[in-house]
């Protein structure tokens, strides 16, 4: 029983890792994408953008709706929290993706364009600004008494750290949908995301280099997880391949390649994932509480992993099938439905 | 104006108010994604193009609810955790468990299918086509079945037991199949069927009384009717069936949506209210208009009571729920309606049998089609007045009898529950006026007829060549 009960929270653990790395990456070219569409003044180039993300937006964003939903049930204590916590980023990205979702649709039937335009843009940047924060400040540590409830105040989520991630995270979004639409566009389109890609690539990697500093120098208890044998081989390994990773992008966007970049920055997000779930693991509200003090009971998550963790397969089945049948290039700046 | 420093009642308020919204696009994206099933169905049997022309014309209108139906339903999951984290923490185990299967296996249906169906028209062999609008159409229905479940689990908790302030699940299965469960879910499901069939009605009629498309709207109007033949009846008697359960499950619920403040002890007959001005200072209606010994009738079909009728004196006040008076007239508005609606279909079926409704006679009967226009939004103020009976009246518990409202809300600053409960009421007030503005747009323009009929035998099933999008290239206008 002892080894059941470390066992399904790590399963969980895994399995969330990943909702929220399909979430982050998927929503995330949308998201970027809609940040990119700020800094364009031409509706034509707007409405490709848009129809670039018309079929698949939703189902991207559900991925959140799925994550948020599985740590609700596996580690309800988690959830509680740190949403309560959390409350003005959260809202900040609830509004965000509300004025998201609706923009496509009301755009499409809206005389001025102008106003939806915003919509889309400003909301995809706030979801993005929100996102960032809350990821940033459960990697700075939330303050919890030790039943795991919260007992910080309202402003605690801004800080310098939180600050730092959720500029980087904006960073990495605008570059894989800068990535993106360089598969999904052509000519002049596809050469403005080859430069946008080159400048948000540098931006992150900055980023990243900052956080992946400041992570053992300030908080002493990664540090010390950090440096210890063995851990610190898988560690060192993460930045060489990062660098390995980056210099692909760099090159690929050099040579132009059409679907190349997508897929370095995916394999950049990856890595990441990879690295952050390594430095928060065991820990679910680092450096607090365990995922074995906020789990759910064992029959709870297995019971979940019946009902949720066998479908995964299917939902990427289906997912991907979509991506096939709408593969190729976006030409027209008008979806109809 | 304490409530505005209170976070418990403003988390109320902001769950009410985000619910109440939510609830109005889910019921097209259940209920008109059925008939979409129907009409495409026939299309391909058939090969009518009329009935490949209302999937597209109807599927403008849902797409619009599905928008911002998704936009609405993320703040319902995420105030669990920020506005009621006890409650997350208390329920995780159950509650959000179901929350993950709603999103696995309905939402991610719906969502992964819902591009295929709408932009791949030409992309997908017609058969595709029509699983993926199958696959969109049952997912959305099974999130009425998830999210009826999870709260009927709320009014009739089972599966396991309070400890220490957790509920722990002994069984599932037993939590999931828990009292309420199926007749909720069954209440819900024609709830959305029946509204949606009577906005498509509605909107319907709207064309033959202008005198627009009158043969291709009067098939619509009469597969509505059609179902709502069935429909209609059936769903009196899941209304029926559902007070019937409130009665042996909740009664302080049936007490409030009776306003009766005396006890009617088993064996006796009692008198139904028909209105009734509730004063819950003085425990008491102020007055009513009875109709003597029907109490009986309506609960069980005969004039004794098998079971006694609680009053609602018999709880402490801060046992039993309150808004005594919304709750009685929700309750009220919500039958009046079911029962209106069965009506206009009685009265439409017998204008039908009479050859009234032929597409050259319709557009006679205006009093008729305009009676199914002021029909089309009656659907939604049924659902939304059941909604305020099924949760107003399980107050004061969240889970009914287990845990209270009050020990159930986030401890956080009122004034941050205040700000955003603002910002949805102003978010919220821009996309109903905005929707209601493009909805009506996409009315006045109409249906497309000249749209090409994708062809049925020389679709190749799978295409070989690589897709590209094809720029629509004819005059905006030529697009609708």
């Amino acid at each position: 029983m002892e080894a059941l009960e470390h066992f399904l929270p790590q399963v969980w653990f895994v399995i969330l890792a990943l909702f929220l790395f399909l979430y982050v990456m998927l929503d995330g070219f949308d998201l970027g994408v809609g940040i990119l569409s700020l800094t364009s003044d031409d509706d034509d180039r707007r409405g490709i953008l848009m129809t670039s993300l018309g079929n698949v937006w939703d189902a991207n964003e559900t991925w959140l709706v799925l994550m948020g939903g599985a740590l609700f049930g596996a580690f309800p204590l988690a959830y509680g929290t740190i949403l309560s916590a959390l409350y003005i980023p959260i809202m900040g990205m609830v509004f965000g993706l509300i004025f998201r979702a609706v923009a496509f649709e009301f755009r499409e039937h809206s005389n001025r364009k102008y106003f939806w335009n915003l919509a889309f843009g400003a909301g995809s940047f706030l979801a993005s600004l929100g996102q960032g924060f809350a990821l940033g400040s459960v990697l700075s540590g939330i303050s919890v008494d030790d039943t795991g409830h919260f007992i910080g105040t309202t402003w605690d989520w801004l800080n310098w750290k939180s600050i730092l991630v959720a500029l980087t995270l904006i960073q990495g979004y605008v570059l894989i949908g800068s990535t993106y639409l360089i598969m999904k566009t052509d000519g002049e389109l596809q050469t403005t995301h080859y430069r946008t890609a080159k400048i948000a690539s540098v931006t992150t990697l900055i980023g990243a280099i900052l956080i992946t500093i400041s992570t053992p120098v300030f908080y002493e208890n990664t540090r010390s997880r950090l440096f210890h044998q063995p851990q610190i081989y898988i560690f060192a390994l993460i930045p060489l391949v990062g660098v390995l990773l980056i210099w692909q992008l760099f090159k690929s966007l050099q040579r132009q390649e059409d679907r190349a970049p997508f897929i370095w920055t995916i394999l950049i997000f990856l890595l990441s994932f990879i690295g952050l779930g390594l430095i928060v693991f065991p820990y679910i509200i680092p450096t607090q509480i365990t995922i074995y003090q906020a789990a759910a009971s064992s029959s709870a998550l297995v019971f979940m992993i019946i009902f949720i963790g066998f479908l995964i397969p299917i939902m990427l089945f289906y997912n991907i099938y979509q991506y096939i049948v709408f593969r190729g290039k976006v030409t027209g700046g008008h979806y109809e439905a | 104006m304490d409530f505005l420093s209170n976070t418990v009642v403003l988390s109320r308020m902001q769950f009410a108010l985000t619910a109440i919204f939510h609830m109005l696009w889910p019921v097209l994206t259940t209920g008109m994604g059925i008939y979409l099933v129907i009409v495409e169905g026939m299309w391909l049997k058939t090969r009518n193009p009329d009935y490949y022309l209302h999937a597209r014309f109807w599927s403008k209108l849902y797409v619009l609810n599905f928008g911002i139906g998704v936009a609405s339903g993320i703040p319902m999951e995420f105030q669990f955790g920020t506005n009621w984290a006890p409650f997350a923490e208390a329920t995780g185990d159950f509650f959000g468990s179901i929350l993950g299967f709603e999103a696995s296996m309905a939402f991610m249906l719906e969502a992964g299918f819902l591009g295929i169906m709408l932009f791949g028209w030409e992309r997908v062999h017609p058969v595709i086509h029509y699983f993926a609008t199958i696959m969109v159409a049952f997912g959305a229905n099974l999130s009425i079945f998830w999210i009826l479940s999870a709260n009927s689990w709320l009014q009739t908790p089972a599966g396991g037991e309070m400890v220490n302030g957790k509920f722990v699940v002994h069984d599932y299965f037993q939590a999931i199949l828990n009292p309420f469960m199926a007749k909720s879910v069954l209440h819900m499901f024609f709830a959305t069927l029946e509204t949606s069939l009577f906005v498509i009605g509605g909107i319907s009629a709207w064309y033959i009384l202008r005198n627009r498309h009158q043969a291709f709207f009067s098939k619509s109007l009469k597969i509505a009717l059609a179902a709502a033949v069935a429909v209609a009846p059936i769903q009196i008697y899941m209304g029926h069936l559902s007070a019937e359960q409130v009665y042996h499950y909740q009664p302080t619920k049936l007490a409030a949506m009776e306003a009766r403040w005396e006890t009617i002890p088993a064996g006796e007959s009692g008198d139904w209210t028909v209105v009734a001005l509730p004063n819950e200072k003085a425990q008491k209606n102020d007055w009513e208009i009875a109709i003597p010994k029907a109490l009986g009738y309506i609960l069980e079909f005969k004039p004794k009571l098998s079971e006694p009728v609680l009053g609602l004196k018999e709880w402490k006040p801060e046992d039993r729920p309150h808004m005594v008076g919304l709750i009685y007239y929700a309750f009220r508005i919500m039958s009046g309606i079911g029962f209106f609606l069965a009506a206009l279909m009685l009265w439409s079926v017998f204008q039908w049998l009479r050859g009234k409704l032929s597409a050259e006679n319709i557009s006679q009967q205006r009093w008729l089609l305009r009676t199914w226009m002021f029909a089309a939004p009656l659907g939604y103020i049924a659902i939304e007045a059941g909604w305020i009976v099924r949760c107003v009246g399980r107050q004061p518990w969240t889970v009914y009898g287990q845990i209270r409202t009050v020990d159930a809300a986030s401890h956080i600053p009122a004034s941050n529950v205040l700000t955003s409960l603002i910002s949805f009421a102003v978010v919220y007030t821009i996309l109903f006026i905005s929707a209601m503005y493009f909805g009506s747009r996409i009315i006045r323009i109409g249906p497309n007829l000249n749209l090409p009929i994708p062809g049925i035998e020389n679709e190749p099933a799978v295409d070989t060549t690589p897709a590209e999008f094809v720029p629509d290239q004819r005059p905006v206008e030529a697009q609708q």
